[in-house]
């Protein structure tokens, strides 16, 4: 792989990444958003695969192989259960708008760029340049956890805050241990077990998947 | 072999710890107490060998805490320190032996006595930061479990020591702090990198950790107005405990402005010291007033250590002043006083609250106006406190004379100075030291009158049986240590002038003299303490003949009606006809009434036929702490209604406190950006 398609290869993975954190803030049908983290999920194993085979390292194609099983099939299929009791539910009415969102979420990615100018600098590959779009996917995920309301969306907003916190990993270091990807992974699915059965709680206590019924429980 | 010692303080007191832990009931208390005094023991040999031969003990591992290890350095003024530490424990243990049956046996106690006895022992070995503070807050902590041991009364025992544990934990921030910033302005975290750099340093910041450290241990010491746990923690102690942390505990507080102030700071400006003398006059006046008016027996004593530390403060204030003013022979002695002061302290107070906690045991109160008449049920007890009472009451033939006679010396010795707010503080010093002396005689009198003199106020007073030998034995050494330590001194007088010379750098010997009297140097100052106990003696056998003999010539008077005084001619004399607690300190109250403020309640009722025929009337008066109701509680109060303000921002929505972190994380990118 010359240097040219290796650079084509990769920004257009870690594009498609920050585009489906994008997409995710548009859509408001809930399966159709579990279907863009899946897509986050594979361009990320993506992204660690095509710098695997750029380095030569067989252990960063396994990580990105994983990667792609675990947040390209694996969460998504798990998330997904928890939309079985509501198939048609929809994002309906998220704290800020769609169309202020998506603003919001360019704000943010402006701001991803101003604030990893340092850090770019100091790692001066073509990969390097790709990091703010990893700090503007975790900013984004955050965003999204904080306007929207269904637990499902919150789930999601974790996710992307953890595949960007992996996209910036993936770019900015020479290949992350594969014990520590595999560490971060199991965590992360460990949280969407845990918020799973969260949202089946909630789900039987209030018949609905709003995270503001649980302010119900403050004393 | 000196080492040895030092590692058999603090492993005989861990593995006494640990039995009392674990072993059963039976053995447990025998086993710490003899564990503890091999502690003592062997903290007094290192002790002794310290002041006798002047070179310091050190140790140091790094086996022990991690990073920092320890460093454990004696040199002769914590030596003086682990004396009179050792002593109080030595006798409180025994007696605790005694009163273990009231509730003191359980595991945790067992445990938490003899790791609080070796957590003292230590604090004067420690020689750096990381050692000091670490050993500083076990003491803490292991006091802190004495405090809330006593079953009977749960509710004041857990106010009490949640007072104490926010009182000294935030007096450990303030010293922690303190010593942060000395170590990081001197590059290291041993006293002795301390000392070499803390000379350098500018005003401002020896000024200011100054402070700090005088506000951390000046709490340890219960100066006003940070005393405010002081008459609770230790009035709610159970006996022993209460009796090493009044006799011994407070001692450290005061060891801890010694060791920054002139230790490791090197003496400082005349501020400095005018501060810490106002501190020890309002700690005076207010702890005296207070012991006066208080009528429950443990508290009463307790104010009177905030009285008696006011003391080592104005003496320590009056060394450093003169210090700075250059006078050092009036400084030796200043400090020399501040010292036996302490060590006196230590010696009466524990006498006292270890009567007091045999009382208490006997009784089930501290309530001196339930009490009455126990000089007769409780012979041993009644004049271990006696004695005590005339130690703090300055006495002779007792210590506490000789301690207050030394202070006395140095503050009129030192007036005729250049600097005129030394002057100043100086003579207002005195003054408040003589009413200080006058409302502390008014205190004990009352305590001893009302509580062991005259007739029984209740069953429970009537019924007293007298404490267990061990218990007796415990507050009898103690109390024989007032009197010898009152008549001859000079036991411990050289022993002092080395720990002063250590601690104020002075080398000059300030008192000395023979076993019968004792000079001043440089000073017009002459004491013979024996002599005049022996004077003292013979003018009271004087007046017993006189009074004898006058008694047997009113005998030839033909017509005496034998009528009791001031029974209005009744035959017969209640205990309700009596002083007691509250109304021999009302006087006394009225005078001090702007201070005290104290709140009285006059609850008339009447019968329900007739309002002109009245049923009962209560008097009820209580003198809590004007401080605490003033200052304290305010602020308490007002931090709860912050903290009410603060829960709305808690509301219950995730979504909040989801935008609350994501709100921060943009401005930190914001700004770093």
């Amino acid at each position: 792989m010359n240097g040219a398609t290796y650079s084509s290869f990769l920004e257009i993975a870690a594009g498609l990444v920050i585009l489906c954190a994008f997409v995710t803030l548009w859509r408001r049908s809930l399966r159709a958003i579990v279907r863009t983290l899946a897509v986050q999920g594979m361009a990320l194993g993506v992204v660690a695969i095509v710098l695997g085979v750029h380095r030569r390292d067989v252990v960063l194609i396994v990580v990105g192989c994983l990667v792609v099983l675990a947040k390209g099939l694996a969460i998504p299929t798990l998330v997904r259960r928890v939309l079985a009791n509501e198939p048609m539910s929809r994002e309906t009415s998220p704290l800020v708008n769609v169309p202020s969102s998506l603003v919001g979420a360019g704000a943010l990615t402006f701001l991803a760029y101003g604030a990893t100018r340092p850090v770019v600098a100091l790692v001066s590959t073509s990969a390097g340049r790709l990091i703010p779009l990893g700090v503007a996917t975790l900013l984004i995920g955050f965003f999204s956890m904080v306007v929207r309301r269904k637990a499902v969306s919150q789930i999601v907003g974790l996710l992307l805050v953890d595949n960007g916190i992996a996209l910036v990993a993936f770019l900015a270091t020479a290949g992350v241990p594969l014990l520590v990807e595999l560490g971060a992974s199991l965590d992360v699915l460990l949280v969407v077990v845990v918020l799973r059965v969260l949202a089946v709680q909630l789900w039987s206590k209030f018949a609905v998947l709003d995270l503001d019924q649980l302010q119900e429980l403050h004393d | 072999m000196n080492e040895v010692y030092v590692v058999t303080v603090g492993l005989a007191g861990l593995i006494a710890a640990i039995l009392g832990g674990a072993l059963p009931l039976a053995s447990r208390v025998g086993a710490a107490v003899a564990l503890t005094w091999l502690s003592c023991g062997a903290g007094i040999a290192a002790a002794v060998s310290v002041l006798s031969s002047g070179h310091v003990i050190s140790l140091s591992t790094t086996a022990i805490l991690p990073l920092t290890g320890v460093t454990l350095v004696l040199n002769p003024l914590g030596a003086l320190f682990v004396i009179s530490i050792s002593v109080v424990a030595l006798a409180s243990t025994l007696y605790w032996l005694g009163y273990a049956s009231h509730g003191l046996d359980t595991r945790s106690a067992s445990s938490a006595l003899p790791l609080f006895v070796t957590s003292m022992l230590l604090v004067p070995f420690a020689a750096s930061v990381a050692t000091f503070l670490v050993l500083w807050e076990m003491m803490a902590l292991t006091s802190l479990v004495l405090v809330l041991t006593d079953q009977s009364r749960r509710e004041a025992a857990r106010s009490a020591a949640q007072w104490y544990a926010v009182m000294t934990h935030a007096g450990a921030a303030a010293i922690l702090l303190a010593l942060i910033l000395l170590s990081a302005h001197s590059g290291g975290q041993t006293f002795a990198d301390i000392e070499a750099h803390a000379r350098h340093l500018s005003g401002a910041v020896r000024g200011t950790i100054f402070v700090l450290a005088l506000l951390g241990f000046g709490s340890k010491a219960g100066a006003v107005p940070l005393h405010v746990w002081l008459p609770k923690a230790h009035a709610e102690a159970p006996g022993p405990a209460s009796a090493l942390m009044s006799g011994a505990m407070v001692n450290l507080g005061i060891y801890g402005i010694i060791l920054v102030g002139n230790e490791l700071l090197g003496g400082g400006p005349v501020w400095w010291w005018l501060l810490v003398s106002l501190l020890g006059v309002v700690s005076a006046l207010y702890g005296a007033l207070y012991a006066a008016t208080s009528s429950d027996l443990k508290r009463l004593l307790a104010y009177s250590t905030t009285d008696n530390m006011g003391l080592v403060l104005i003496a320590l204030g009056a060394s450093g002043l003169f210090g700075a003013v250059g006078r050092p022979t009036t400084a030796a002695i200043a400090m020399v006083a501040a010292l036996l002061l302490l060590i006196n302290h230590s010696v009466f107070k524990g006498a006292l609250f270890l009567a007091a906690g045999a009382v208490q045991a006997a009784t089930g109160t501290r309530d001196l106006d339930r009490l009455g008449g126990l000089m007769r049920r409780m012979p041993v007890t009644g004049v271990v406190f006696f004695v005590g009472a005339l130690s703090v009451a300055a006495l002779p033939p007792f210590n506490g004379f000789v301690g207050e006679w030394l202070l006395f010396q140095g503050l009129l010795h030192g007036l005729p100075t250049s600097n005129t707010s030394v002057v100043i503080s100086v003579a207002v010093a005195v003054a408040a030291l003589a009413l200080t002396g006058g409302l502390t005689v008014a205190a004990f009198v009352k305590a001893t009158g009302i509580g062991f003199l005259g007739r029984a106020r209740s069953i429970e007073a009537a019924e007293a049986h007298e404490a267990a030998i061990t218990m007796r034995l415990g507050a009898a050494a103690l109390a024989t240590l007032c009197l010898v330590l009152g008549l001859v001194p000079m036991l411990v007088l050289p022993a002092i002038e080395r720990a002063a010379a250590s601690a104020g750098r002075v080398s000059a010997t300030s008192a000395t003299g023979g076993w019968i009297s004792l000079h001043l140097l440089g000073l017009r100052g002459v004491l013979a303490p024996s002599l005049l106990a022996g004077g003292l003696a013979i003018a009271v056998l004087v007046v017993i003949v006189i009074r004898r003999l006058t008694h047997r010539r009113s005998h030839a008077w033909p017509a005496v009606n034998p009528v009791e005084p001031w029974g209005s001619g009744r035959k017969l004399q209640t205990a309700r006809m009596q002083y007691t607690a509250t109304s021999f300190a009302e006087p006394l109250q009225r005078v001090f009434d702007d201070v005290i403020r104290p709140s009285r309640d006059l609850d008339v009722s009447h019968f329900v036929e007739s309002r002109y025929y009245i049923e009962r009337i209560a008097y009820h008066t209580s003198n809590d702490d004007v401080l605490e109701r003033h200052f304290y509680r305010p602020f308490i109060a007002s931090v709860r209604w912050w903290g009410q303000r603060a829960r709305r921002l808690q509301n219950g929505s995730v979504h909040r406190y989801l935008a609350f972190g994501f709100v921060a994380l943009v401005i930190v990118l914001v700004v770093v950006a």
